[in-house]
């Protein structure tokens, strides 16, 4: 950290400097990344095509049909296409707090191991399965019945995959002894990880509160989830918003004496 | 949580130690939001089990009654009994008694451990039957449930090893550190007993 870093001021004065010159642009870039993803992401799914909450794994097959040939899916997944890169960039909010933590390295390349086995199996699979429906509209019923049990499967089966990242995610907030996020977060997460394990019976169960469209794997799961998701965020504004500026770990440039005398005029 | 290790250590300060036992939260706080979630979690499982159960009622009943209740009732005096020796190592632990608290927590320990082996003897025979949890309701219910429970005793016996650690290397035990995992123990406990009477034993 150069020396112009810890004298900068940090009230006030700071707030009027142009928003280009924040040093945490990168950090605030990603974390309003975020609820754009969300959003796209609950547009597709939702009121576009109906994807979610999910379809009946027991439908008849010539509904799966009509659902895999719907312009709307075809639109949907044109969209997440476009869409699924922002996932990276939401994680990287996690990963540069967790660098400030006490904790081991080992629990930052878990979680974003975690995260890439996840986005992989629960997003980009789904995407693949839904995807080939729309788009190539040659296939029989029964590859299509297929490739719905596998984008949904996949989509909430995979759960067990997010589940190695918010474990990471949820131990080194309680083993953090800088206390960068509360503590409360970390235990939050563990039970809210502990219900994702619980979407595994969805391998199994085709009706029921066990489906993957039932009360406990798909509604209970996802009312926690989201809820939690969303504290998350909040402690996750505040940690960045109180992370002191000689904390930042960008690699600036080392700037020449002059410069720090003109940007320190201009700063004021 | 400091100024109670501390007290418990040096054994002199008294009646600051009263002062803390009698106003405190044993633990950590966020253990206690963490024990309040975690019930939280169960009891809509709960509540989702006696609904389904209220709809099926005669499946319910028949499937129940292929349960092994015998290994059950073991595992239910395993869990109260290791309870039991949290509770006393703590006490012991509190009053600066560190030689049987340890004892205490290895006892504890022991029949901690038994409760998973005890679960697989259930469990394999019932698979092997084919008693699965693709088999109805009952039983996604019955392996959902206690599986998710026995994930908890694993956690618990985690913790209890740190807690044995703590006791055994540093000389000033960090009191809210064992009644913390004693908190969570007590919890698993708690869980165990109402899924016992849930699933075993609700007629």
């Amino acid at each position: 950290m150069s020396s112009s870093v810890a004298t900068a001021p940090q009230s006030g004065a700071e707030q009027a400097k142009s928003w280009r010159t924040n040093r945490k642009l990168d950090q605030w870039i990603a974390f309003w990344s975020v609820p754009f993803f969300f959003n796209v992401f609950g547009l597709v799914f939702v009121p576009l095509s109906w994807m979610m909450p999910p379809r009946s794994p027991s439908s008849p097959t010539p509904h799966i049909v009509d659902f895999m040939h719907s312009h709307n899916l075809l639109i949907a997944c044109l969209i997440l296409t476009l869409a699924y890169g922002l996932a990276p960039v939401s994680n990287a909010l996690y990963l540069v707090q967790i660098k400030r933590m006490s904790v081991s390295p080992a629990f930052r390349y878990s979680m974003m191991i975690g995260a890439i086995t996840g986005a992989i199996v629960g997003m980009l699979f789904p995407m693949f399965c839904f995807g080939l429906g729309a788009f190539r509209p040659g296939y029989s019923p029964g590859v299509l019945t297929m490739l719905y049990d596998f984008g949904y499967l996949a989509f909430i089966g995979s759960l067990g995959c997010f589940c190695v990242m918010w474990m990471a995610f949820g131990l080194a907030i309680i083993l953090d002894e800088n206390r960068i996020l509360p503590k409360w977060l970390g235990y939050y997460t563990v039970w809210q990880y502990v219900t994702e394990l619980m979407a595994a019976p969805v391998w199994i169960a085709k009706t029921g509160p066990f489906a993957w469209n039932g009360l406990m794997t798909f509604w209970f799961a996802m009312a926690l989830y989201v809820s939690w998701q969303f504290i998350v965020y909040l402690c996750i504004y505040k940690t960045i918003k109180n992370q002191p500026e000689s904390e930042l770990d960008n690699a600036a440039p080392q700037p020449a004496p002059a410069a720090i005398e003109v940007s320190s005029r201009t700063g004021a | 949580m400091t100024d109670v290790a501390e007290g418990s250590a040096t054994g002199v300060d008294q009646s600051q130690r009263a002062a803390d036992t009698r106003g405190h939260v044993p633990g950590e706080a966020s253990m206690w939001f963490f024990v309040v979630g975690d019930l939280l979690i169960f009891a809509v499982y709960f509540v989702g089990y006696m609904y389904f159960r209220g709809q099926n009622h005669e499946l319910f009943l028949a499937s129940q009654a292929r349960l092994n209740v015998d290994i059950g009732a073991i595992n239910t005096i395993v869990l109260l009994t290791s309870s039991l020796f949290v509770a006393l190592g703590t006490a012991a632990a509190r009053a600066g008694n560190t030689a049987s608290g340890l004892r205490a927590f290895w006892i504890a320990l022991a029949f901690g451990a038994a409760f998973p082996i005890l679960k697989m003897f259930e469990w394999i025979p019932e698979i092997t039957a084919g008693l699965t949890p693709g088999k109805n309701l009952f039983f996604m219910y019955y392996y959902v449930m206690t599986g998710m429970h026995l994930c908890h005793v694993a956690l618990g016996l985690v913790i209890m090893c740190f807690v044995i650690r703590n006791l055994k290397t540093s000389t000033m035990p960090k009191i809210s550190f064992i009644e913390t995992g004693a908190t969570y123990w007590h919890m698993v406990d708690v869980l165990w007993l109402v899924l016992f009477a849930l699933l075993y034993l609700m007629r």
